[in-house]
């Protein structure tokens, strides 16, 4: 179904958040103040790379209106922190690993005399060699960063015999791809308010994707108990995977308690790309071979990740990576090795896509080269190698089973930009439309052997309220409305009678971060499991209340109503108000998992496919996306309008890794600093329309409802636009974001007699 | 808490003269600590990331008499100093009667809120900015305020001794003059009777489609006699860090020629020879030279073969 | 020199309008618009994100016309007309904003106000803009979560609700006979 307000019809709603986000009055975290706070700010790195010989706070503290200035010595707990590995002090004691390392913290009065306050501070520093590759931090010799050396993690995955089989096949193409080092450049920057209650207790107030779990880091960093710890945290300004991990809360926290006085942060953008995570660079080697009939025969890869300084969640997107580099394709013998690598390059961690971006932009690469090397048509030689419902997963694993690579396949297959792609009239010699397509599945949740809880709560408020009580948080997805969609479609309520509780750590459930694809998802299941005997416990009271059998009621709009005819019976709150006891269901479940035993292994996937014309301007070599297609099949729409917003926003940020944004870096310092030299799309670079189509349809007995979509549309664009540029130009783009120089050329009409 | 006071550094004092010569005097008296403020939207740029120091005055031109004026005079479209860039594009008919290369320029400058705030004296004094080709294509002069008085100096000289001798010291820039020129459109363009067909055009390419510093600028006007033949054939390029200029040899070339294939071979490969970018890392100076020379050529091969249009657009396709 | 053209640090008085009503902040001559708004009148509507001028998360209206507050100074604005995104409806909604909520122009919502206050700017000056000026319009405004189709979206549906209202329509008549 194409997605759309219209086809939406009555599925298109206001989102609950909306009013007070376009009139102004939302106050985000950042946005947050009280009187008599004061301003924290942190003291980063000078050097990419060196040890700390001392740190002098004297001068610093002398400054009237400066409150507190913090070192390493003043963490009471585990100066350490890491979602997967607590390896990121807090604040650096011997050793600064990259330019944004924290050194030390201060709070003063007004941001003026804070900044005045990092001046006086005297840190000696030697500097160290800058390790700024992964192929110079893997040299022998090497500086280590870390007591094991600078591997993070390496992967493996092998099946059937890669080496030994190319030689059976008929045509190889190798090729190396390297992709950028692309920032989530979210419009909020982090930040927030923090303060004690003179009883022992902390309130935070910050942006995060996963509340609790920046409750349980800490509490281990403050020494503090997790009851003592109150972290609110939405709604935030945007994520995508950049404020999973801690940021500026611990320094928020330990400023906060250490004066006694409210501490307000607020990163600017400068600070924000300097210490801010961003995705790994990869860099991936394919070998893959096809038969005459064109099926893939034997595919061999080496995967280079650069983690940067700390470990953050870079094995786990080397894991995703290492899936992902199969590809929705039937390969008789694979051979992956990855390694992810330590440099001073910032920090890489999660961003949307996971390490889907990097990987599917090669595989889909391979791809369209063995097609082009036998003469085949692209989209055909990925239909004779695409999965079957009911084959295993990329690592043989036993995963949800759909038809979502066909179905999608068939979608672009037959679609007008697809049929009719040869090459356009061209409006002058320099200027070449083309079109290119590429396809992809993509895991969500965590994988096997993560901790991957999932859960919710609802329950008859007091005041007559339907609270729905989640772990999870609203980055701008749409969470709210989605939820709020899935309780009005599922029980009948109507949307005042809803209060949706999110983001206070000392009320919401652990329902697992609010990422990888998997929030409305498992909004769904966790209604799937509470419809019944949340809907009987609410019927089982009106019935008391009102002597009616329960098979005479049902829930609606404002209360109970007879099944038959249109009276309502008991209002909500009646309900609540008949009776002390709490009316509550709640439930904790894991994400659904596969069987296999490998760690990261997916088992509910995405599927789509997606087509971009272009235009290639050869006197610029600048590229141009005109239009795109997406077929996604992710099961059941939720909710229309924040479907069609994924996709279409997660788009962008596939342009945006294809065509302009790298936040480079040269000598472990970021030469872009700022969003005048770092580019995201603007309005003009995504000015040609995107359809999105919605495939809902599941194989009959699936349980899983709604598959997430938040990252998918990430991750298919790019490999669709390097398609459309060979189609263009002739020429492959192996390397991300695409150079224009590589696709200039001189005029035509320009007589033999030129040099260029 | 300590008892150590910390000055003030984060915010200049803002003087306001009347005058320019009272202007002019402010900036001797204070040197490098005080620094005139047009739209200041390039030295808060400057200031947020470090690349300049915060100075302890700003010398704020705005109330100084004729600084904004948009006008004819005699030979002469005066536009005064403090215009902002959205005022030169409200006057729009009158610069296009005269200058219509200037006018796509500033419309390629950042987005509408910034140029309501940056000016062209601001532009042109940054020594990089992407009016400045455009003003060069017209022989733009600089009138200035200094201890004697105005004085008044072509763009290209200014351009050419302040990449040798540096900045203007305490110069201060009042307007910017460009003359009238006969075969200027306000003469030509409407006069059916003329043998002389004419172009104005600027490119401006970036590293994305909008609101973007420029890599690379090129500016080219000039007209066709009855019989194809180009005169007052004038060229100008820039972007980036790159110093704009004439291309003087391209322009001689070009002059009293029919464009044709071998012609534009030769000029593409003059400007690859002896035009020079500054590269950076975001592009190379290969990628600008290649860039400048590609769009030159093409922009004549267009007009040449009569299918020219519009302000700048063909080349880049409707932007 | 005269003295009297020279300000002193310390007291600089910004009398100006915001959101209709008059003013006098005291602040500093060159103190930064965006911080006036959001920390000394805590109208935290106007996001600060890039702090350079090239996001438009901090747009206001400066006598009508759109302008960066984090680029523009205290007495760049003196005497005039400021309008944030808290004093674009009277009450209620405007139709701009009402359009963005009709159409899901926003996601994260922490472009919105600034991309509002350039909507806003548009069609003020030009109700009947063509698909080119509207983006032109929009080229200072990034937003990072919806790749603008809804925003386009929401930007069409209110270019036809403020066709729709009387008064609106009667001014831009009146304007057309002037």
């Amino acid at each position: 179904m194409l997605l759309n307000r219209e086809t939406s019809g009555g599925r298109w709603r206001i989102r609950p958040d909306g009013p007070a986000k376009v009139s102004g009055g939302l106050a985000y975290l950042t946005d947050m103040t009280m009187s008599g706070m004061l301003h924290g700010f942190v003291l980063r790195s000078e050097h990419p790379h060196a040890r700390i010989i001392s740190i002098n706070t004297d001068e610093a503290k002398q400054i009237s209106g400066v409150h507190a200035v913090l070192t390493h010595l003043d963490i009471p707990g585990f100066n350490g922190f890491g979602i997967a590995n607590p390896d990121q002090p807090v604040l650096c004691s011997d050793t600064v690993r990259y330019i944004g390392d924290a050194v030390a913290c201060v709070a003063a009065d007004s941001p003026e005399i804070a900044r005045a306050a990092l001046k006086a501070i005297k840190v000696q520093y030697e500097p160290l060699p800058v390790v700024d590759s992964p192929e110079a931090a893997l040299k022998s010799g090497a500086p280590k960063l870390h007591p094991n050396g600078n591997v993070l993690h390496t992967t493996a995955y092998s099946k059937g015999d890669a080496e030994g089989s190319f030689a059976e096949c008929a045509s190889i193409v190798e090729e190396t791809y390297d992709t950028p080092r692309q920032m989530h450049a979210y419009m909020e920057t982090e930040g927030g308010l923090f303060l004690t209650d003179g009883e022992g207790r902390l309130t935070v107030y910050s942006p995060t994707q996963h509340g609790l779990k920046d409750r349980m880091q800490l509490a281990l960093i403050l020494d503090m108990p997790e009851s003592d710890i109150h972290v609110l945290s939405s709604p935030i300004g945007g994520s995508f995977g950049g404020k999973d991990e801690l940021n500026v809360q611990p320094y928020g926290a330990l400023l906060a308690i250490q004066t006694g006085r409210p501490v307000k942060i607020h990163n600017s953008r400068w600070e924000s790309v300097r210490a801010g995570l961003k995705k790994h660079p990869m860099r991936i080697a394919m070998k893959t071979g096809i038969d005459e009939s064109g099926r893939l025969i034997a595919h061999q890869v080496s995967i280079i990740a650069d983690t940067g300084a700390y470990s953050t969640l870079g094995a786990e997107v080397l894991n995703f990576a290492t899936e992902h580099v199969i590809g929705p394709y039937r390969i008789d013998n694979v051979d992956v090795k990855g390694v992810s690598v330590f440099t001073n390059n910032g920090v890489s961690g999660e961003f949307r896509g996971f390490g889907g971006s990097q990987t599917i932009f090669a595989m889909e690469g391979q791809m369209d080269r063995l097609a082009a090397a036998v003469g085949m048509d692209p989209w055909e030689l990925r239909r004779i190698n695409l999965r079957m419902t009911g084959d295993p997963g990329p690592f043989g694993q036993a995963i949800a089973q759909t038809d979502g690579a066909l179905q999608v396949w068939e979608a672009v297959r037959k679609h007008p930009l697809w049929t009719e792609r040869r090459s356009t009239a061209p409006q002058a010699p320099w200027l070449k439309e083309a079109v290119g397509a590429a396809i992809a599945m993509h895991g969500a949740g965590l994988g096997y052997g993560m901790p991957d809880t999932a859960g919710g709560r609802l329950r008859l408020a007091a005041d007559g309220k339907i609270e729905a009580l989640f772990g999870y948080e609203e980055v701008g997805q749409g969470l709210i409305a989605s939820l709020s969609q899935m309780l009005i479609e599922r029980f009948g309520f109507a949307e005042e009678d809803l209060r949706i509780i999110i983001g206070d750590s000392d009320v919401v459930p652990d329902s697992g971060s609010t990422t990888a694809s998997r929030a409305t998802s498992m909004m769904w299941q966790t209604l799937q499991r509470l419809e019944a005997p949340f809907a009987a416990k609410l019927l089982r009271r009106a019935s008391q209340l009102s002597g009616l059998r329960e098979e005479e009621l049902r829930l609606g709009e404002g209360g109970i109503w007879r099944q038959e005819g249109s009276e309502r019976i008991a209002r909500y709150e009646e309900l609540a108000r008949a009776s002390a006891e709490e009316l509550s269901c709640d439930t904790t479940f894991l994400y659904p998992a596969t069987s296999m035993k490998r760690i990261g292994a997916h088992f509910i996937y995405t599927y789509s496919a997606a087509i971009a014309r272009i235009e290639l301007n050869t006197l610029t070599g600048r590229v141009k996306v005109l239009q795109q297609y997406h077929a996604v099949a992710a099961g059941p729409v939720a909710n229309p309008q924040g479907y069609l917003g994924q996709i279409e926003g997660g788009s962008s940020m596939s342009v945006g890794f294809a065509l302009t944004e790298d936040a480079m870096m040269e000598k472990g310092l970021y030469a872009a600093r700022n969003l005048d030299t770092y580019l995201v799309p603007s309005i003009r670079d995504m000015s040609g329309g995107i359809e999105v189509e919605a495939i809902e349809e599941l194989p009959e007995g699936d349980e899983y409802g709604p598959r997430g979509v938040g990252e998918i549309g990430s991750v298919i664009v790019a490999p669709a636009i390097a398609a459309a540029i060979r189609e263009a130009s002739g020429k492959w783009v192996a390397q991300l974001p695409v150079r224009p120089e590589e696709l200039q050329q001189t005029p035509p009409f320009i007589a033999k007699a030129v040099n260029g | 808490m300590g008892e150590h006071a910390v000055e003030n550094t984060e915010w200049p004092i803002v003087l306001h003269p009347e005058l320019p010569s009272e202007a002019w005097s402010m900036k001797e008296r204070y040197g490098s600590e005080a620094v005139y403020a047009a739209g200041a939207t390039l030295l808060r740029t400057q200031w947020e990331s470090g690349a300049a120091i915060l100075p302890s005055y700003l010398i704020d031109l705005g109330s100084l008499p004729d600084i904004r004026e948009i006008r004819v005079e005699d030979d002469w479209l005066v536009i005064g100093a403090l215009a902002s860039l959205s005022s030169i594009l409200g006057n729009r008919s009158l610069i296009e009667r005269h200058c219509p290369a200037v006018v796509t320029a500033i419309r390629n400058i950042a987005a509408p809120s910034i140029r309501n705030l940056a000016t062209i004296g601001g532009n042109v004094l940054s020594g990089v900015g992407d009016s400045i080709p455009a003003l060069l294509l017209y022989d733009a002069v600089l009138v200035w305020q200094d201890s004697q008085g105005e004085q008044e100096q072509e763009l290209g000289d200014w351009l050419l001794r302040k990449s040798v001798h540096g900045a203007a010291g305490s110069r201060l820039l009042l307007r910017i003059r460009l003359p009238l020129l006969q075969s200027s459109p306000s003469n030509v363009g409407n006069d059916p009777n003329s043998s002389l067909r004419r172009f104005d055009r600027f490119h401006k390419v970036g590293r994305r489609e909008a609101f973007t510093a420029s890599l690379v600028t090129v500016a080219a006007c000039g007209s066709f006699d009855h019989e194809g033949k180009l005169a007052d054939v004038r060229i100008a390029a820039g972007g980036g860090q790159s110093v704009p200029s004439r291309l003087r040899e391209a322009e001689r070339k070009l002059t009293g020629k029919i464009i044709g294939e071998s012609l534009l071979g030769e000029l593409y490969d003059d400007i690859i020879c002896y035009y020079e970018p500054q590269g950076d890392l975001f592009a190379s100076a290969a990628y600008r030279k290649k860039t400048a020379a590609n769009l030159i050529v093409a922009e004549l091969w267009q007009q040449g073969s009569g299918a020219g249009r519009g302000d700048g657009d063909a080349v880049e396709s409707g932007n | 020199m005269s003295d009297q053209s020279v300000q002193h640090r310390a007291s600089y008085q910004l009398d100006c309008s915001i959101n209709g009503k008059s003013a006098s902040i005291p602040s500093e001559a060159s103190k930064r618009l965006l911080a006036i708004i959001r920390d000394d009148l805590q109208l935290t509507g106007t996001k600060r994100s890039c702090e350079i001028g090239r996001c438009g998360a901090c747009m206001v209206l400066i006598d009508g016309k759109p302008f960066n507050s984090c680029l523009t100074m205290a007495y760049q604005c003196a005497g005039k007309e400021i309008i944030t995104i808290e004093g674009v409806a009277a009450e209620g909604l405007d139709p701009i904003q009402q359009s963005f909520l009709e159409e899901g122009g926003f996601q994260c919502g922490y472009c919105t106000p600034g991309m509002i206050i350039s909507v806003k700017a548009l069609l003020d000056a030009n109700p009947d803009p063509s698909e080119e000026e509207v983006l032109e319009a929009l080229s200072g405004n990034i937003c990072r979560c919806t790749g603008y189709g809804s925003i386009l979206r929401a930007v069409r549906r209110a270019i036809e609700a403020r066709r729709m209202i009387p008064d609106v329509a009667s001014v831009d008549t009146i304007k057309a006979i002037e």
